[in-house]
């Protein structure tokens, strides 16, 4: 797919120039100690980005990291821990363990490390991705907190609380430059990819990202098992650069400070990531010198104890309270600085929705509990014709559309979405089957631009080799919308974030699009001009519409069939003229006197 | 049987403790959806109080209602300076900022209390042995059992008579409409603060007796415990926390008692693996927030 290639480029350059530039002057030019500090910053930026690849795609903050640096850590010291030393410090070595521990190169300790760390993290994944929000950033604690205790249970291995020592020093700042490339490599790339963009969109809307085709748990293991596997290079990194250390050099004060170092720069972006730490690690260097007491200006400062940790905590609430983005934003350093180039339409060549598509819909019902939400509802829906859904509040339409989303299934009756019972798969494969949505209340990927917001759904349908952002242009194309591509979906107006919903369910190439009060709070202006969008979609494409709306005119305008529900049951089903004329519809809109009379 | 019946009590009285805490932070998030990290320090807090109360020269009791108003207050104080500016903001930005409240009041207990645990002299009456039978129960156990249950009779009360309490609940359900309704916001999320405080001051206070001594981190392992609490039973649920904070209780007595000597030191690790193996099966947690305030 070209469009990982040349954004993803440009990105990690720009980031890696600094870096590269860096470690050369802390060899060359500098002395030791600079030295030093440059390379714990490398190891730092890949610890973090590391970090970033997993909460900032998927917007859960992650306590889990260092847990995996220490897993890094003491896998690869076990297996280079010079031989010498075992017999004294870890004279209870298990069998299996001492016949591979030991006077391994530094790049098979590495390998070993992330084999492991491969294996717990996709166990700790599988419960972690069903998790979103603040559970998940909870479980990530549980998982430190797992990893730390198991650190200090297991003397035999890891000496318990004591300290780990004899572990060969082998990283300087060039070692530890190119892991930190690559680590910035991995995560600028994993970012635009498909399942990169897919998990910011779950992150900005769950619910969108499902009905947009995306396997939102799937995406959110990738990422935290990516994300550990970096995490835990920076751990491995870390151990050969002290050469030694224990179980609470990778606890609360490192998650504290990684952390922080993330959202200073902002949670969102590689860049962030990388400036952030630069920050913290001056800021942490400079405090480190003021705790022990340093004298400034002739005048003795008292010692204080934990002066870094306060400075990191202010900085942390600095940012939370002025500026939530982190001081890099939203954006990329690249993307601001290279634009991409405008991307061109490229119809896919649509073939229009064939004859025999239908949705079917056989004698649905739903109870919640005792109430009767819906009671044998049947009808068809087929290709290139304008079904309208009306009903009084209360009537069944949000559940009916709910039970052909496949969202809540039917406790009677069944759906079929071109043949297939839409309660028997999963949310996220509806979409594809060819069944794209709009909702009621707007419900954008609001931090993507519309090109991203669209491209997510084209995504999902996009064959080997094709070009999905120029599929999702020529859905742009079709409701009008080419030129705002590169704007942030937040930054539209109320009628063209509308029109957007529709472009990206458009982008899924459905035979139906279930429009679910497509005008609602429109003026008269953008409600003539939905209704000449969608007039096209049909007419371009032979695209089945089922249309949900309070407002009847806009109905009787648009629609060539009219199913009409009142509390539960379909009353009435015809041409606008037929529901027009039928005295059971005008009873429960209007009530029945009024219709007598 | 009486083995049984004792490690039922240990279970109940650690698992209360749990149960408190898990309540106070689902109280607050309920309302706010606010995960409180500085929900242990509010623990700390009180210890220290106490502490004082008593070196001060007070009698047990007075001590014990000292400590107790000062949770309350720390925690309003804490709502006022530290959450109030992030207000509304999505809940990584509240987790953040409660995470380094947390970190900061660490530091501050370590640099003007004290690094070290300072012990306190919990009166001889409350750290006797009960017999009956063939029990040999703990008085702290005992009373540890009795205060959880009389805090949530308490709460439950409170929540389902009072006036202040139904607004707490109906904030739970959807607190924009509560503001429509003309009820302050402040005021009702103050009193979640007050109250998740007071539940803060009496596990600490529980947990004080049980261990005779202050330290600044006191909070800190009894509070991680109490957010898988919380989690299991359902984030925002406060029946899922109650319910989440026995369980765990349970879950590391069984362990405790039943686990091979060799692998006691990992008890923690099981207790918070097999719960969080429960959300392979329940990922919104065993009493989801749909279930409301019923306690």
């Amino acid at each position: 797919m070209p469009r990982i290639g040349m954004q993803a480029i440009k990105g990690t350059i720009t980031l890696a120039l600094p870096l590269i530039a860096l470690a050369i002057c802390a060899e060359l030019f500098f002395p030791a100690a600079f030295a030093r500090l440059a390379t714990l910053y490398l190891i730092y930026v890949t610890a973090v980005v590391g970090m970033q690849i997993y909460s900032g795609n998927s917007g859960i903050i992650s306590f889990g990291h260092a847990g995996f640096m220490a897993l890094g850590a003491y896998g690869s010291s076990l297996l280079t821990i010079q031989p010498a030393i075992i017999s004294t410090s870890l004279p209870n070595l298990p069998g299996w363990l001492a016949a591979i521990a030991g006077g391994q190169p530094l790049f098979v300790g590495m390998a070993g490390a992330l084999l492991v760390v491969a294996i717990v993290a996709a166990l700790f994944g599988l419960p972690l991705a069903r998790l979103g929000g603040a559970a998940a950033s909870i479980a990530t604690l549980g998982f430190l907190v797992i990893v730390h205790v198991t650190l200090v249970a297991s003397t035999d291995i890891t000496r318990g609380s004591q300290t780990f020592f004899g572990v060969p020093r082998g990283v300087s700042a060039f070692p530890a430059l190119i892991v930190a490339v690559t680590a910035v490599a991995l995560a600028r790339t994993y970012r635009g990819t498909r399942g990169g963009l897919s998990l910011r969109a779950a992150r900005e809307d769950e619910i969108a990202a499902l009905a947009c085709g995306v396997n939102v748990v799937r995406q959110r293991f990738v990422a935290w098992v990516l994300s550990g596997l970096v995490s835990a290079s920076a751990g491995v990194l870390l151990a050969h650069f002290l050469g030694a250390f224990s179980p609470k050099d990778f606890y609360f004060n490192l998650t504290f400070l990684l952390m922080s170092m993330l959202i200073l720069g902002g949670i969102s972006t590689v860049s962030g990531a990388v400036g952030g730490t630069a920050l913290i690690v001056i800021m942490v260097d400079l405090l480190r010198r003021l705790e022990g007491g340093a004298e400034v200006f002739g005048l003795q400062l008292p010692e204080v104890f934990g002066l870094t940790d306060i400075g990191v905590g202010l900085v942390i609430l600095a940012v939370m309270y002025r500026l939530r983005d982190g001081l890099f934003g939203l954006r990329e350093v690249d993307e601001r600085l290279f634009p991409e180039p405008v991307v061109r339409a490229n119809a896919p060549r649509q073939t229009p929705v064939s004859d025999d598509a239908l949705i079917s819909i056989e004698g649905v019902g739903r109870r919640f509990s005792g109430l009767v939400a819906l009671e044998d509802v049947s009808f068809i829906v087929r290709p290139g014709v304008v079904t309208g859904l009306i009903g009084p509040n209360g009537a069944g339409k949000s559940t009916l559309i709910n039970a052909i989303s496949g969202v809540v299934p039917p406790s009677s009756g069944r759906v079929l979405l071109n043949g297939t019972d839409t309660a028997l798969v999963p949310v996220n494969a509806v979409p594809t089957l060819g069944l794209g949505r709009t909702f009621q209340n707007i419900r954008l990927f609001r931090n993507l631009t519309v090109l991203e917001n669209v491209t997510v759904a084209a995504d999902a349908v996009a064959r080997p080799g094709e070009d999905s952002r120029a599929a999702a242009m020529a859905a742009l194309a079709m409701v009008g919308m080419q030129d705002d591509a590169s704007r942030p979906a937040n930054s539209l107006p109320y009628g063209a974030q509308r029109r957007l919903e529709i472009a990206r369910a458009l982008a899924l190439r459905p035979s139906f699009l279930l429009l679910d009060e497509p005008a609602a709070g429109m003026n008269p202006a953008e409600t003539d001009a939905l209704i000449g969008v969608l007039r096209q979609i049909r007419a371009d494409h032979q695209i089945g519409l089922l249309v949900v709306e309070h407002d009847l005119k806009l109905i009787m305008r648009l629609c060539d069939h009219i199913v009409v529900l009142n509390k539960g049951q379909m009353i009435a089903e015809g041409t606008p003229d037929e529901i027009r004329a039928n005295p059971a519809v005008i009873e429960a809109y209007i009530g029945k006197r009024r219709a007598a009379a | 049987m009486d083995i049984f019946l004792q490690q039922l009590l240990n279970a109940l009285s650690l698992g209360g403790t749990y149960a408190l805490l898990a309540l106070g932070l689902a109280v607050v998030f309920s309302i706010i959806g606010l995960i409180n990290f500085a929900h242990g320090e509010l623990m700390t807090v009180t210890g220290y109080a106490i502490c004082f109360a008593l070196i001060w020269g007070l009698p047990f009791p007075l001590a014990v209602i000292a400590g107790l108003s000062v949770a309350m207050v720390a925690a309003f104080l804490m709502e006022r300076v530290a959450f109030r500016p992030v207000r509304g903001a999505s809940g990584t930005t509240l987790l953040l900022t409660s995470f380094a409240v947390s970190a900061i009041l660490r530091v501050l207990f370590q640099n003007l209390i004290s690094a070290r645990p300072i012990p306190v002299s919990i009166p001889a009456s409350l750290s006797g042995v009960l017999t009956v039978g063939p029990l040999h129960l703990g008085m702290i156990q005992l009373i540890s059992i009795i205060v959880t249950l009389v805090m949530l009779l308490g709460l439950n009360l409170f929540l389902h008579r009072t006036m202040a309490g139904r607004a707490m609940r109906a904030a739970a359900e959807d607190f924009a409409v509560l503001r429509l309704m003309g009820l302050r916001a402040n005021s009702v999320v103050a009193t979640a603060f007050v109250i998740s405080g007071l539940l803060a001051g009496v596990a600490g206070l529980l947990w004080v007796a049980q261990r005779g001594s202050v330290d600044p981190l006191m909070g800190a392992l009894p509070v991680l415990k109490a957010f898988i609490a919380a989690i299991i039973g359902g984030l925002g649920s406060l029946s899922g926390a109650v319910a989440g904070g026995f369980l765990l209780g349970f879950i590391e007595v069984i362990l405790q008692a039943y686990l091979p000597e060799s692998l006691l030191p990992y008890r923690d690790a099981f207790a918070i693996l097999v719960v969080i193996a429960v959300l392979l099966f329940r990922p919104q947690g065993l009493l989801a927030r749909k279930t409301l305030v019923k306690l």
